[in-house]
């Protein structure tokens, strides 16, 4: 029996497996990864190198006219600012609210509870497009058309953050050690900051990384939000330079590249705690 | 220290009724073991007395004083889970001095009262693991330690043991006992387990389907159960039960299926049991009274074929047919038997329980 199992397995197959495991890998990194070297690339050559035939696959000499030029069509470190304080404060609050909402479904029996959760996920399920004009018009309601406050302000509460923390504190806390808090003493507010928030710590961490990918990404709401130059969100600057007739692309991709520098260096720091978040309960006994 | 007082408690989740109408007395410092099957509302009950559950009426009250709605810290009772629930990113050192930081005490003093809980429960090594690195018997400890570092009025334990393998079980069982005649807290110890309730505790409280069956002392459930329920659940093996009828109308003698004659009862003086009026009667035997000889004086027979033995080393238990069903009798001579043998069994007459049979009502 052991004799048969064994053959199946020499050493020779298990190369050739494994040589073709490796390559599958390797062609889906350069399909992820060439778009983004392309754009960094374009972003050291002139607009005539970058159209034309066939286009330059190397590093140019135009990078710094580039940035002088991107620095002529858009305020880009006002613009870099705007976009850092939307996703910051979004992604703070929304770690926050969403985590101490989720507690509430977690750690409270009330009546209505399960209709009210259901009805929030179920709101997950609306296309976002259909929100923009009532989005639109809540926020001239409101009188906060072209701040900022109107694009990280909603998000902070989002159905799907306190869907994602609550699942995460289902599988990771145990009710007996809140019920082990309260004998101690803590009231709820404590056992949610001393004893819950540290022991969710990779969902924190995974809810924070998709809030701020989604507010730096965001560019409709921006659109309909804002409408001073000076208050334009990377992705809405690097659009408005795009109708021009003569579209400094080099520059354009400058920006492009450098706006994507933020989210590499956040995803680089919490790389560890997303892996652990969303894989988290697939291991846990 | 406190005693504690139970009066008419009741809960009930929507419609299912967990506990009916409880009383209890337990004195200062009195060690009270709360048993019954899996179910039957004993960690409920608990929960209540803890203060992390309302009752649906009735009142607890702790050293004479209405508890019903204040939180847990309020009516200063510890708590040790059968889970353990230690904070797991918290040291042992934290863990055991977390409500101590939660009531605002200096930081000199949590020290000291840590680091002399630690002592008494060999502790002091491990102080600044986290949980995920102590073995089972350790993280009982700690959590035997969270409760007892701060002096509470009450102990509840919520089957502290079952998680253990049963080795240690019996050893965690002694340090138990010797902490409580150390520190004399009164006590409220939940368990699914009869050994570790009859070794443990001062009184037994036997709960089931939500109702108390009977409260005594072991020696007493042992000897005088109310009910087939509370004399099945006592004792292990647990107690043999046959069908009998009065054999005429005078009430002189019980008879079995099978024919055989029993003497009437004598009435005992503690039990509630007036055999003379009910018709259906269950005779109940504990294996460890049958013996395997003839009967002398003050003795009945009973005789049956054997089915099978089970050796435990120390002695046998033999599987007999009497009356139609199998009953286990302790045989520590272990004698050679076969299989299928007549046997003769001797019980004496004192030895018999007898109830009501009220299955046939």
């Amino acid at each position: 029996m052991q004799n048969v199992k064994r053959s199946a397995h020499t050493p020779k197959t298990q190369t050739l497996a494994r040589l073709a495991k490796l390559n599958f890998l390797a062609f889906g990194i350069v399909i992820t990864i060439f778009p983004f070297v392309w754009v960094a690339l374009m972003g050291t050559h002139t607009r005539s190198e970058i159209f034309s035939s066939p286009p330059p696959f190397y590093i140019g000499d135009n990078f710094i006219d580039n940035y002088y030029k991107l620095l002529e069509i858009m305020p880009f470190w006002l613009v870099l600012w705007n976009s850092l304080f939307i996703s910051v404060m979004g992604t703070i609050g929304a770690v926050f609210f969403c985590s101490l909402c989720a507690y509430g479904f977690f750690a409270f029996e009330f009546r209505g509870k399960n209709i009210i959760f259901t009805l929030m996920i179920a709101s997950m399920m609306v296309p976002p497009a259909l929100l923009l004009i009532p989005f639109f018009l809540t926020v001239q309601f409101l009188g906060i058309l072209d701040t900022h406050f109107a694009l990280w302000f909603p998000a902070i509460a989002n159905a799907f953050g306190i869907f994602l923390v609550r699942q995460y504190m289902v599988t990771a806390i145990s009710k007996d050690l809140l019920d082990a808090a309260k004998v101690d003493g803590a009231s709820h507010l404590r056992i949610f900051l001393v004893i819950v928030l540290p022991l969710i710590k990779p969902v924190l961490a995974t809810l924070g990384i998709v809030m701020f990918i989604g507010l730096w990404n965001n560019f409709l709401s921006p659109l309909i939000v804002l409408s001073s130059p000076d208050k334009f969100v990377l992705t809405l600057a690097l659009r408005s330079v795009q109708s021009l007739g003569d579209s400094p692309w080099g520059a354009v991709m400058l920006g492009t590249f450098l706006s994507m520098l933020p989210l590499l260096i956040a995803f680089l720091f919490f790389s560890k705690q997303i892996m652990a978040g969303l894989t988290a309960g697939a291991v846990k006994g | 220290m406190a005693s504690l007082q139970l009066s008419n408690l009741s809960k009930s989740f929507n419609q299912t009724k967990v506990l009916e109408g409880l009383n209890l007395m337990v004195p200062e410092g009195e060690f009270i073991a709360l048993i019954g099957p899996s179910g039957c509302g004993k960690s409920t009950l608990l929960r209540i007395i803890a203060g992390l559950d309302e009752p649906t009426s009735g009142d607890v009250l702790l050293d004479g004083q209405w508890v019903n709605e204040l939180s847990p810290r309020e009516r200063k009772v510890a708590m040790v889970f059968q889970s353990y629930a230690l904070y797991p990113h918290m040291t042992v050192f934290e863990n055991i001095g977390f409500n101590l930081k939660i009531s605002k005490i200096p930081r000199q003093e949590i020290r000291q009262r840590v680091t002399q809980t630690a002592a008494i429960l060999d502790l002091e090594e491990l102080l600044e693991r986290k949980p995920s690195q102590l073995s089972g018997g350790q993280r009982q400890r700690v959590a035997m330690g969270r409760a007892i570092v701060r002096n509470p009025n009450l102990f509840l334990f919520d089957e502290p043991l079952s998680n253990l393998d049963a080795k240690l079980r019996v050893q965690m069982r002694d340090e138990i006992k010797k902490l409580h005649k150390a520190i004399k807290t009164t006590s409220i110890y939940v368990t699914h387990d009869q050994v570790e309730a009859m070794t443990l505790a001062d009184r037994i409280v036997i709960l089931n389907d939500g109702v108390i069956q009977q409260i005594g002392t072991p020696q007493q459930l042992y000897n005088t159960p109310v009910n087939p329920f509370v004399a099945g659940f006592i004792g292990s093996p647990s107690m043999n039960f046959l069908n009998g009828k009065w054999e005429d109308d005078h009430k002189t003698a019980i008879i079995l299926k099978d024919g055989t004659k029993l003497p009437a009862p004598v009435p005992k003086s503690n039990t509630h049991f007036d055999a003379s009026t009910q018709n259906d009667i269950l005779i109940g035997m504990r294996p460890e009274h049958l013996h395997l000889r003839p009967a002398m004086s003050e003795d009945i027979q009973v005789k049956g074929v054997l089915d099978h033995i089970e050796p435990t080393g120390a002695q046998n238990y033999l599987k007999v047919r009497v009356d139609g069903q199998i009953i286990t009798a302790t045989d520590l001579q272990q004698s050679q038997l076969q299989s299928q043998q007549p046997i003769e069994l001797a019980i004496a007459h004192k030895n018999l329980h007898f109830f009501a049979n009220t299955a046939h009502e």
